[in-house]
Parts: C-alpha cells; structure tokens; sequence
C-alpha cells in the first residue's frame, strides 16, 4: 500500500495537477473569507464543471477548497466577529478580542500556521492509517456518537457567558432551532408550518450568517464606534516566517487539536464546528490561565483553527473506505468521486490507487499551501477590505450575505429566513444574549436528541442499552471526568480560604 | 359575438400554426433538467451521465442543463417539473416509490396524473444485509430470530416511506414477524451503524453492496431472476418469501406533453439505452440499469402507487 502511495505522486506534481490545488485552496480562502459562502456549497457548486475535467484535476480543487474554507472562515471571525464558515464561530471567542487589541494580524498568522498544521497532520492520517481508523468509525453507534454529543455539550458551560439565564436561553434557542423540519424517527413534521422548505431543516449557514453576520453589518450603517475597524484595518504584521518561532510554545495545543479534530471527523454526522468547539474547551480546560480565554488568548485561536482544519482529510478515511461520509463536505466529496465512476469501497484502492493515493498527497499540499498562499497572499489583502469605508463595508457584508444564502439552494424563502434569524441577531446583540451557545445548541441538540432516540430504539427502549459497550463506558468515564474535576477543585479550594479566613 | 368566436379562432389557429412549428425543431431551446437533490447525489449523478447522450441523440444541437433545485426529498423539484410549461424543454428525475409515497404521506401539489411518463432508467433493488461479524447469514436463521421474540431484530434504514421501508413492511407480512425499525437521516450513519454491527440487519441497495462483499453478508436479493452483479446470492422469491423491491429512478415530464415531442424524448431515451458508452459509465457510478420507456412507465408508477396505497392503509409509517 505504501508503495502505490509513492506511484502516485509524479502525477500529483505535474502541472495541471498542482496548479489545480494551488487554485482550490486561493479560491477556499476567498469563499471562507465571504459570509455565507461555505465549503459544502463551493464544492456542490464545483461538482457539475469537474464532469468532463481529469479526475485529479477535479479532486485536487476539492482538497484545495476544503482546506481553503477551514482557514479563510477565520479572516472575518478574527477581523470583524463574523464568522466565514460555521467551523470559524470558536475562532472569534479570542480572534476577535485580539483584532480589538490590536493584535488582529497575529491572530490570522497564528490561525494559517495552525490551520496548516492541523490539515497536515489530518493528510498524513489519511495516507497512513486510513484502514485502521475506518475501523474506530465502526466502533461508533448510535449510542457512542450520543454520548460524544453529550461530551460537546458540557463546552456550553463555558459559553455561557457572565449572565447564565440569558446564556441558556441563547442555547435553548439554537436547540429549538435543530428541532425544525421532518423528525426522522417518527416521520412527523416539527414546526414547518407547512412549508416544504423546511422539512429538510435549517441550514446552519442561514442561521449563523443571520445572527453574526447581520448585526455587525447593521452596526457598521450606523456608525456605531463599538465595532473598531480603525484598529484592524492596521494588522501590524511582521513577517509570517519571523512570527512563527513564537507560536511554537503552542505545540501541545496543536497536537491535541488535531488529535481531536481528526477523531471526529471519522465520526459519521459530526463536523468541523463540532471539532472546534471540542478543542478549544479542551484546549481552555488544559490551560493554567482559563479565566483570560475568551478576551483574547492566541492559544484559543490555535485550538480552533488547527482542529477544524485536522477534520478535513480525515473526514474522507471512512468515505473512501466505506462510503460513510464523516462531513458534509465529504459526502459532497464522494458525489464528486461518483462521477469519475470512482466508487468509495475496498476496490477503490485496489481498482484506482493513483486517484485515490494522489487525492490524498493533493490534501497534503493543499494544506503545505495554505501557510505560503494564506499567510503571504490572502491574508493581507483581506485586511485592506476593512480599510473601506464603513458605511460601504456594511453593505457590502449584507450585499454578500444575501446572495450567499440564495444560492445554498437557490431559493427566496432562506434568505427571509435569514433576515429573520438577522432581527433575532440584533436584538440579542442589544440585550447581550450570548451567540455562542445557540450555534451549539443547534449543532448539537438534534444530533443528540435523534442518537439517543436511534439507541434507544435499538435497545428496544431500555436506558442501560446506552452504556452497554465498552467504547460507550469509556465516553461517559471521560464526561465525568472533565465534569467532576473542577467540581472537587471547587470542594477543597473554599476549605482552605476559609481556613485562612479564620 | 360571431366576431369574438372567429377571433379565438383564429388565435387558435394562430397558436397551432406556430406551436406545430416548435415540433417540427423541438427543441428549439435549452432543456431544462430538473434535479429534486443537491448536486452530487445519487439522482444527480445519473442525471448528468445522462445529459451528454440525450444531447446527443436528440440532435438538432440540443442543449440540456440540469438544474438543481434540493429539498423536502426530492419534492420541491418534481413539484416545479409538474408545474412546469408542457413544452418539452422542461423535463425532471423522478424517483419511485418516494414520489408516490409523498402524495399519501403530506399534501403535494402533484400526482400520478401531473406527469408525461418518459423512461425510467435505473432499477436498484433492495437486498437484506447483516454485518459480517453476524452469526444470521441466511434468511432461516433471520426469520428464525424475528419470529421467535417480538422486535428482535433492528434493522438500520436510510428513511422512512422510501423503497427501503415498504420492502421491510412486505418481510413483516411473508414472513409473519415484527421487526424493529431504526430510521436514520441519510444512508451514510445507516450503513456506519450496520457495518459497525449495532443493528442486527439493514435493507439497503444492489449498488450500494457490489463493493462491499468482504463486510456485509447478503442473505437474498429481490429481484425476479438473479442479478449478474451478485450472481451467487439467491432471489428472495428462491428462498421462498415472494418480494421483489426496488429503489427506481427515471425521467419525466409534465402532463400534457405534445404527442412529437414526447415521441423523441422517448425515442432519444432508447437510443441513449442502447448506447454501449452509456451503459458502461452508468455501470462505472455503480448503478443497475433497466429502461421502461412511455406507457409501461406509467403502468409501472401506477402499480407503485398501489403497494404504496396499501402500505399505507394496512402500516401508515407517520
């Protein structure tokens, strides 16, 4: 097997071949930077003019995209707290406050090293282990990938924010969101009020680019000062290859980000915006300053971006070994693997090894690709758009937005439901409602509702059903873990200040 | 009045005149494909290796442009197709049972009678699975284990009132067992789950197991003869329990069509079955051809609609 992966590379270096990454991952970055653009749909849109292209040509735009988006979404999290893609919302927590600060450009360089490591490591994952990590998916059944839902879930904690009524309101919100459309168990529609448009229920893309792209942009019409541009227009960059030493002391976050960004991308359903949000709580509950997270930690920036980009590749090992997309995007992915007669199986790499074998060097350099085009090229172009008037960036944003959300299915109806979302948007930005927690909600409370309901029926309705294998033991041992320890931290801390207090 | 009537007339007359002029070089413009699933979907794939050949054999240098239009699975594009201009440069994918099955299940703006029947193409029939690590290798030891505790059995399935389900609904009734339905969203966390052995059986597709011999044992196929894709597994109807189940895909057009225009649509339907190029790239995307082309196509439907009626009289599955 190593041996064709070698084969394989001469053709990935010729030119067409390569200049169709180095194009794939230009264009990701553009359309993650654009609010409302997102990897799933550059893909699908992508996939009806790979039809007469040569396969690797075609699959080569499809890594170069993917890993483009993941990274590009960070640009306007960081510059302007509008998340590009739905993986790019954990980016904002401290890319954000970083832009405020006025360290916006350290906070991009720090998002394309880590964004390129995570996409590196995902690459080489794929080239080497991709058998025996099809296996670990396999591991993973209904009430498995529940128990990993309930895992992310306890991030929300931290999302709160500092008023926790508004805060779990926010996340009751998004989990209502998730409840729309046709209930898959019980085949009833929840709250369609008859509109066919939401059977399939709400594209996150509609909901996010309404509650995080709209109220800045409103807030850019009306001049309000909160939102700084004067200071992330300058990015006070030093050169990328200067800024890297100081980024290594991140290590440990970029080997347990990919580390979890990788796991869940061979999860079937799961996503990049689930991988963020895992690592950087993981990243936050490992740090010796928790309390500074949130108000700009480059360290934050580094968990978010290195995990969503480290689902990537690895969201193709179970597609191409057994046709179980892990994301979205990979199953748009195999559509386009489809269409080149390139079925996903055991045969695949058998019957194709130089497709299959150079799809995945292509996801290697692709992400090699994305410090050179991303660090150098990208991101400082992206910082001159703010440089633009305000008044006229607003538009712009909402100019954009709106065309982005028609075009996800190309129909009228998403984007007055994304107006709709953007009046919500406003007012919980006026009455600091938390967003975070309702992406979550909404990420996470459908997919656990419907794996718990998948396990219990399958337990023929018995709850001990649901902590019955061994992976499912070991799932809830790590929840209590994560959950119970600062409690006792909590428990011996007061003891002693109350010691010292008498 | 008389002179009202003569004008209508002659404006019939007028628009026979020019409408027999568009038979004559149908199609006189782009054709439009109408796609009821996002772009790299099963549906979709078939509608683009189809495009080109139809081009083709339809001369008089068509143009045909799928279009997708996702949603409410596959309802929102069938529903545009049927209300779309009975011209000819409107046709769309139609898939069987689904779309009969969602005029019972919700409120369509369609039905059988909304449609010129063109050709359906793709025959995918229904074959039970288990996963390999199972000791139920046969279908007496899975009816053996269904009939012996109610609900024993799971089967993992991609959704409910699609091929899939009703093929399940028809296993309870030849084989006199209830069996326990696991409903997914999507075929992908379907087949993760049964591959991964936490359902005891899955029902999925010839197409989606020809790669998958290693790690799946399929217990029968419900085909009338024996497929030669899986030559060595037996027909359900050889074991003994009379199904035959499929998930069908073709082409349709809105009702009404003009008779010519009809004619070489089906026409161009045939000469592109014909084609050897045509059947080795549908076979390359993994997907079991059959074409029933016009009446027998409607014939087909109609017969569809029927189980589907049935089903949903004697097991409403909402």
């Amino acid at each position: 097997m190593y041996g064709s992966l070698l084969d394989a590379l001469p053709a990935v270096l010729s030119l067409g071949n390569f200049a169709a990454v180095v194009i794939g991952v230009i264009a990701g970055i553009c359309i993650g930077a654009l609010p409302g653009l997102s990897a799933t749909m550059a893909i699908s849109v992508l996939i009806p003019f790979t039809f007469g292209m040569d396969p690797l040509v075609a699959l080569g735009m499809m890594a170069g995209i993917y890993n483009g988006a993941m990274y590009g979404g960070s640009i306007p999290a960081v510059l302007l707290r509008i998340p590009g893609t739905p993986a790019a919302v954990a980016t904002s927590f401290d890319g954000y406050p970083m832009a405020q600060q006025g360290k916006g450009g350290y906070a991009l360089q720090v998002s394309v090293v880590s964004s390129a490591i995570g996409g590196i490591a995902s690459a080489i994952v794929l080239m080497l282990l991709a058998p025996p990590l099809a296996k670990v998916t396999l591991l993973f059944g209904p009430s498995e990938v529940f128990w990993v839902a309930v895992f992310g879930l306890s991030a929300i904690v931290f999302l709160l924010g500092g008023d926790i009524l508004k805060g779990l309101m926010s996340a009751c919100f998004g989990v209502f969101v998730s409840l729309v459309g046709l209930d898959s168990i019980s085949g009833y529609d929840r709250y369609t009020f008859g509109h066919l448009e939401l059977l399939d229920g709400i594209n996150i893309v509609v909901l996010l680019v309404g509650l995080y792209a709209m109220p800045p942009a409103i807030a850019l019409l009306e001049e309000i000062v909160d939102l700084d541009t004067s200071m992330s227009g300058k990015l006070n960059t030093v050169s990328l290859w200067k800024a890297i030493p100081s980024m290594l002391k991140y290590w440990k976050t970029w080997l347990r980000s990919s580390i979890i960004g990788i796991f869940v991308g061979i999860l079937p359903g799961a996503g990049g915006s689930m991988a963020a949000f895992l690592s950087y709580n993981e990243a936050r509950r490992a740090s010796s300053n928790p309390d500074d997270w949130g108000k700009g930690e480059p360290e934050g920036v580094a968990a978010s971006e290195t995990s969503n980009n480290a689902d990537t590749a690895s969201a193709l090992i179970p597609a191409l070994t057994l046709g179980i997309p892990g994301t979205a995007v990979a199953a748009v992915m195999l559509g386009g693997l489809l269409i080149h007669g390139l079925q996903p199986g055991p045969m695949l790499f058998r019957d194709n090894p130089d497709i299959v074998f150079g799809f995945m060097w292509q996801f290697l350099f692709a992400a090699i690709l994305l410090i050179v085009l991303g660090g150098a090229l990208a991101t400082n172009s992206f910082a001159q758009v703010l440089r633009l008037p305000r008044p006229l960036l607003g538009a712009f944003i909402i100019a954009l937005v709106l065309v982005g959300v028609y075009s996800i299915n190309g129909r009228m109806f998403d984007v007055y439901l994304m107006l709709g979302f953007g009046l919500v948007g406003y007012f919980m930005d006026k009455l600091k409602f938390p967003l975070p927690p309702v992406v979550l909600g909404l990420i996470l409370g459908g997919f656990a509702e419907q794996n718990l309901r998948l396990a219990l029926r399958i337990g023929g309705g018995d709850w001990t059903a649901l902590a019955s294998s061994t992976t499912s033991k070991v799932i809830i041992a790590l929840i209590l873990l994560v959950v119970l320890t600062p409690l006792f931290k909590r428990i011996f801390r007061p003891k002693r200040s109350l010691t010292s207090a008498s | 009045m008389t002179a009202r009537i003569s004008t209508i007339a002659a404006a019939l007359c007028l628009a026979s005149v020019t409408s027999t002029q568009a038979f004559a070089d149908y199609p006189e413009k782009k054709i439009d494909l109408i796609v009821g699933y996002a772009a790299g979907g099963g549906t979709d794939v078939m509608a683009r290796t189809v495009a080109p050949f139809l081009e083709e054999h339809l001369g008089n240098d068509a143009t045909v442009v799928v279009k997708n239009m996702p949603g409410a699975s596959g309802q929102i594009g069938v529903t545009a197709v049927a209300q779309a201009e009975p011209d000819g440069h409107t046709i769309g994918t139609y898939n069987l049972p689904g779309m009969m099955a969602r005029t019972l299940d919700r409120d369509a703006d369609y039905d059988a009678d909304s449609f010129t029947y063109l050709a359906n193409v793709v025959d995918d029939p229904n074959v039970i699975v288990t996963p390999k690590s199972s000791d139920i290798d046969t279908m007496d030891k899975l009816v053996a284990t269904a009939q012996e505790r109610e609900g024993a059995v799971t089967v993992s399935m991609s959704s409910l009132g699609g091929d899939d389900h009703f093929f399940l609904i028809r296993l309870s009734e030849v084989t006199d067992a209830e069996y326990t339905i696991v409903p997914f969203s999507g075929s992908a966390p379907a087949r993760s789950a049964l591959m991964g052995g936490h359902v005891t059986m899955g029902i999925i597709n010839l197409s989606e197991v020809v790669n998958f011999r290693d790690e799946l044992n399929v217990l029968g196929i419900a085909t009338e003869e024996r497929s030669e894709l899986l030559e060595d597994v037996p027909t359900f109807t050889e074991e003994g329990y009379d199904i035959v189940n499929g998930s069908l895909r073709g082409f349709i057009a809105p009702a009404g069509l003009p008779d010519e225009v009809e004619s070489s649509l089906i026409t161009a339907f045939e000469k592109t079955y014909e084609d050897p190029e045509f059947r080795e790239a549908m076979l390359k995307s993994g997907n079991p051809v059959k074409l029933t082309t016009g009446n027998d196509f409607e014939a087909l439907n109609a017969e569809q609609l029927e189980l589907a009626e049935r089903v949903w009289e004697t097991s409403p599955w909402k």
